[in-house]
C-alpha cells in the first residue's frame, strides 16, 4: 500500500486505465495545463492538477485540452462514447453543470435507454463540488442532489484516497455514464491507497466506517470525516455511532442503511446540499417508509440552511454542517423519549 | 405520581363470560410501551393479543397463565410505574372492586363500582388536569389540543417545527416521563475487505459470530453478502427444543393422550348438542356444472378475479335462500328468525379447528366480492385471527369437502342456523345423451341436512331446485 493524495489517486487511476485500455482518452478545459509556462506541459494539469503528466505520456490524441465551453466538451463526451471511446470529461467546477445539462441529462443519461440498449455510453464526467474552501456561491456548490434524481446517470462521491482508486476504476470501465463528484477540499488528503491495479470498489455499496449500537450516521464526501470525528468523541462517552459511508448516491446502498438502523433504531444523515428535495431527506422518507417499526426517533438530517454559499470565511463556517451540529442531532435523536 | 391502573379480564363480544390467559408475554416487573402485546387471552371462540393502551410496568401478575378461566372483569395484574412502592400496590389489590360489566347480574341491589379502581386511595389525583391555554407561541392545532386535554405548559418546550411551531410530537415528548437517554455503546469494526462483498451488517454480525466471509457468495444483489446468509451460517449453540402447543401423556400402549384445546371442546359441545337436540333430515341432489366451469373460466379473465367453484357455490346459495326465505332461518326455542339477506358462514378448517365465518349479505354481493371476502376470511382462519365479530351469526352454512375427493356427506347443522349444505366432489359422470349415445359431464353432488322443526320438506327441496338451476344456468349467478 502506497500513502498517497486524494488528487494523486485520481491521476494514477486514471494514467493506469489509459495504460490498460488505449480507448480510454481524457478531455477538459486545462487539462494539459501549465502549457507556455515554465516547466512545460507537465507544470500543473488542470486546475486541481488531477491530470498531472498525463499529457506527456499519452499525448495529443488521448488528451485532450479544450476550450470552455462545457457543453461542447459533454456533447464530445457523449459522441466518443457511442463511437466505442472511454472518455473521460472533466467540467472543473461541478456549479457549471447549468451550462451542459441538456448533453448530460437529455443526451448521455438516456442514449441506451432510448436506443433499446443497442448501445452503450461508458463516459465518466468528472467535477469538483462542495463548499468550504471559500470558493464562494458559484464555485462551491454540492449538485448531487440534482444529479442523483436523474435516471440513467451513477453518481459517485468517494470520501478517501482509497475509495477515489477503487471507485474511479469501476467508474471507467462501467458501460453506463457515471458522474465522478470529487470533493475540492479533499483534494490535499493523504491515506492508504492500495497497489492493485485491479481494485475496485462495486457501485452501490456502502462502507461501515465505525460501528455502534445507538445511532446510525449516514453520510458521504467531505462530511463523512466529520460524523467520523463526532462519532470518535462520543465513543469516549459510550454512545456508539455506525458511521456509513455511501459512496455512490446512485444506486444508493438502501440496505446498509437499513440494516444499521434496525440496530440502533436512530438515524441522522449529513449532507452537504441544501434540505429541500435532498439525498437527506430522500433517505429519511425511506426509512420512515420501510424501517419505521424499528425507529425509536424521528430520522434527522443535517443540511447547510436554504440559501446560495456564503463567500465571507465565517459564514461558509457556520453554512456547512460541523462537527458541533452533527453532535447536537445526534444528543437531540438520543434524548427523545 | 403512583399512577397505578388495574389488568382485568376484557369481555369481547355478548357471550363472553370468562377467559384464560394463553401466556403472558411480560413478566412482573417489566416495562412494556403502548401498542406491546401484554399477554393472549383465550376465549371460547377466539385467542386475541390484549396489547397496552399505555406506557408502564407490570408491578405485580396475579393470574399466571394456564387453564384456569377467570371471569370477565377479573384483575389479572396491575399496572404502575416502575418507582411505585410495592405497599401502595398491596393496598390497591386489597380495595380493588371489579366493575359491574353488562353480562353480571343487573338487579343485585348493592350499587355498582364506580369504575373500577379510579378512586382507590393511591391512585391519587392525575398528574395532569386539562386546562385551557392562552399563548402567543405558534403551535398546531392538534397540538393545542393535546397540551389543553393533558394540562402541559407549553412554555418550556422548545418547538421543533418550522420558526419553533410547536408540533404535536413536541408536546407528546413534554408528557412522557424524563428519562436519561441509555446507550448500548460501540461495536467491533470489521475490516472492509474487497475479497467479501458484505453489507455492513453482515459484517458486524459475522465478527461477532467469528465467521470469516471472504470466499462467501451471498443471496443480495450482485452476490453480497447479507444478514441473512451470515445468519444461516452461524451453527445453532443448542440444538432446537421441539416446542409442544399443550402438555401431553404417553400412556402404556404408546397412545397419546391429547386434552381438547378451547376451541375443540366448543366445536365438540355445540355439534353434540347440535345432533342430539336438532331432528335433521337430508336432502340429496346433484348438479351438471360444464356449464358453469366454462363461464367461470371467461368471468375470472374479465372480471380479473380468481372466483373458484364454491365462490359460485356460496353466490348460489345465497341468491337461492333469498328466494326462498323459509329456508333462510335460524331456530331460537319456539321461534323461528326469517331474514331478508343471506349471511353465509363457510366452514374453514383451520389450525386452531373447525371453524365458520360469515360472509354476510353474499346475495347483494357480486361474484369478485364474494371471492375476496372470502379469500380474506379464510386467511384470517388459518392465522387464527378471526374475532367474534366475524363468526357471530349467519343464516345458512356451507361446507365444502370437495377438494378432498370426498363424493357426498352429511353435514350436521351449525346451531342456531336452520339447515346447511354439505357440498362434495367434482365428477365426470356418464349420463345418456339426447340421442341416447352415452356423454359425459361434470357433476358436483349435494346434501342439504335441514332442521325439520322449522323446515318442511318441501321447502328444502325447493331452495335445492333453485340452487340445481342457478348452477346449471350460471349466467343468473350475475343478473
Amino acid at each position: 500500500m502506497a500513502k498517497m493524495m486524494y488528487r494523486d489517486a485520481v491521476v494514477s487511476t486514471i494514467a493506469e486505465e489509459m495504460e490498460r485500455d488505449e480507448n480510454v482518452v481524457c478531455l477538459g478545459e486545462d487539462i494539459v495545463g501549465g502549457m507556455g509556462t515554465p516547466g512545460g506541459p507537465e507544470a500543473i494539469g488542470g486546475i486541481w492538477s488531477t491530470s498531472t503528466g498525463l499529457f506527456g505520456k499519452f499525448g495529443a490524441d488521448r488528451v485532450i485540452d479544450t476550450p470552455i465551453s462545457e457543453s461542447a466538451i459533454m456533447g464530445a463526451a457523449a459522441g466518443l462514447a457511442l463511437s466505442g471511446k472511454r472518455p473521460i470529461a472533466e467540467l472543473m467546477f461541478a456549479d457549471f453543470i447549468g451550462v451542459s445539462l441538456d448533453q448530460i441529462w437529455n443526451q448521455l443519461a438516456k442514449f441506451r435507454y432510448m436506443f433499446g440498449g443497442k448501445t452503450k455510453c461508458p463516459a465518466v464526467i468528472r467535477m469538483a463540488y462542495g463548499a468550504g474552501y471559500n470558493a464562494a456561491a458559484q464555485h462551491s456548490q454540492a449538485v448531487h442532489q440534482i444529479l442523483t434524481g436523474m435516471p440513467g446517470l451513477k453518481v459517485v462521491m468517494p470520501s478517501t484516497p482509497a475509495d477515489v482508486k477503487g471507485l474511479l476504476r469501476t467508474a471507467i470501465r462501467d458501460d453506463d455514464p457515471v458522474i465522478f463528484l470529487e470533493h475540492k477540499a479533499l483534494y490535499g488528503m493523504t491515506g492508504e491507497v492500495p497497489d492493485d491495479k485491479e481494485y475496485m470498489i462495486p457501485f452501490g455499496h456502502a462502507r461501515l466506517t465505525r460501528a455502534g449500537q445507538d445511532v446510525t450516521i449516514v453520510s458521504t464526501g467531505l462530511l463523512l470525516g466529520f460524523c467520523e470525528a463526532v462519532a470518535d468523541k462520543l465513543a469516549a462517552e459510550g454512545i456508539g455511532c455506525d458511521v456509513i459511508d455511501l459512496r455512490t448516491t446512485s444506486p444508493i446502498d438502501e440496505e446498509a442503511i437499513l440494516d444499521s438502523v434496525e440496530v440502533t433504531g436512530r438515524l441522522i444523515v449529513v449532507d452537504e446540499a441544501p434540505p429541500r428535495c435532498s439525498l437527506a431527506s430522500d433517505i429519511c422518507a425511506t426509512v420512515a417508509e420501510k424501517a419505521f417499526a424499528a425507529l425509536k426517533a424521528p430520522p434527522l438530517s443535517v443540511n447547510p440552511p436554504h440559501t446560495p454559499i456564503p463567500f465571507a470565511r465565517e459564514l461558509e463556517s457556520a453554512y456547512l454542517p460541523s462537527t458541533d451540529k452533527i453532535e447536537a442531532a445526534v444528543r437531540k435523536v438520543l434524548s427523545y423519549r | 405520581m403512583a399512577n397505578i391502573r388495574p389488568f382485568c379480564m376484557p369481555k369481547w363480544g355478548i357471550e363472553m363470560t370468562e377467559g384464560t390467559i394463553a401466556e403472558w408475554m411480560i413478566g412482573e416487573g417489566d416495562a412494556f410501551r403502548k401498542g406491546q402485546v401484554i399477554c393472549l387471552i383465550e376465549t371460547a371462540k377466539i385467542t386475541n393479543e390484549v396489547e397496552a393502551e399505555y406506557d408502564s410496568v407490570l408491578k405485580r401478575l396475579l393470574t399466571p397463565a394456564g387453564d384456569e378461566a377467570y371471569p370477565v372483569g377479573a384483575l389479572l395484574g396491575v399496572f404502575a410505574d416502575a418507582d411505585t412502592p410495592d405497599a401502595e400496590v398491596e393496598a390497591f389489590i386489597a380495595g380493588f372492586k371489579p366493575a359491574e360489566t353488562s353480562v353480571a347480574a343487573k338487579s343485585g341491589g348493592s350499587a355498582p363500582a364506580p369504575a373500577a379502581a379510579a378512586p382507590a386511595p393511591v391512585a391519587a389525583a392525575p398528574a395532569r388536569a386539562p386546562k385551557k391555554i392562552v399563548t402567543n407561541r405558534a403551535i398546531s392545532p392538534e397540538a393545542l389540543k393535546l397540551a389543553e386535554a393533558e394540562g402541559v405548559d407549553i412554555e418550556p418546550i422548545a418547538g421543533s417545527g418550522r420558526n419553533g411551531r410547536i408540533t404535536y410530537q413536541d408536546v407528546v415528548q413534554a408528557l412522557r416521563p424524563e428519562t436519561a437517554a441509555s446507550y448500548s455503546g460501540t461495536a467491533a469494526l470489521v475490516a472492509d475487505s474487497p475479497e467479501a462483498f458484505a453489507s455492513p451488517l453482515a459484517r458486524r454480525i459475522a465478527a461477532h459470530h467469528g465467521i470469516a466471509l471472504a470466499g462467501i457468495t451471498g443471496t443480495g444483489p450482485r452476490g453480497r453478502i447479507s444478514k441473512a446468509d451470515v445468519l444461516a451460517l452461524v451453527k445453532p449453540t443448542t440444538a432446537a427444543t421441539p416446542v409442544f402447543g399443550a402438555p401431553f401423556e404417553l400412556v402404556a400402549n404408546g397412545a397419546v393422550i391429547q386434552p381438547f384445546d378451547k376451541v375443540r371442546k366448543v366445536v365438540a359441545k355445540r355439534l353434540t348438542e347440535a345432533k342430539q337436540t336438532i331432528p335433521h333430515f337430508y336432502l340429496r341432489m346433484s348438479a351438471a356444472v360444464d356449464d358453469l366451469i366454462a363461464l367461470r373460466k371467461t368471468a375470472n379473465l374479465v372480471l380479473g378475479t380468481k372466483a373458484s367453484i364454491n365462490d359460485y357455490i356460496v353466490k348460489a346459495v345465497a341468491m337461492a335462500l333469498v328466494k326462498h326465505p323459509d329456508v333462510n332461518v335460524q331456530v331460537h326455542g319456539d321461534t323461528v328468525h326469517k331474514f331478508p339477506h343471506a349471511d353465509v358462514s363457510i366452514a374453514v378448517a383451520s389450525p386452531k379447528g373447525l371453524v365458520t365465518p360469515i360472509v354476510r349479505q353474499a346475495d347483494r354481493m357480486h361474484i369478485a366480492q364474494i371471492a375476496a371476502t372470502t379469500r380474506a376470511l379464510i386467511d384470517k382462519a388459518q392465522a387464527g385471527k378471526l374475532g367474534f365479530e366475524d363468526m357471530d351469526g349467519g343464516t345458512f352454512s356451507v361446507s365444502n369437502l370437495g377438494m378432498f375427493g370426498i363424493e357426498n356427506f352429511d353435514a350436521i347443522i351449525n346451531p342456531p342456523q336452520g339447515a346447511i349444505l354439505a357440498v362434495g366432489g367434482l365428477n365426470r359422470v356418464a349420463v345418456e345423451a339426447e340421442n341416447g349415445d352415452i356423454a359425459f359431464e361434470s357433476r358436483i353432488s349435494f346434501t342439504l341436512s335441514v332442521d325439520h322443526r322449522a323446515i318442511d320438506g318441501a321447502a328444502g327441496a325447493q331452495f335445492l331446485q333453485s340452487l340445481k338451476g342457478l348452477l346449471e344456468g350460471p349466467e343468473g349467478l350475475f343478473a
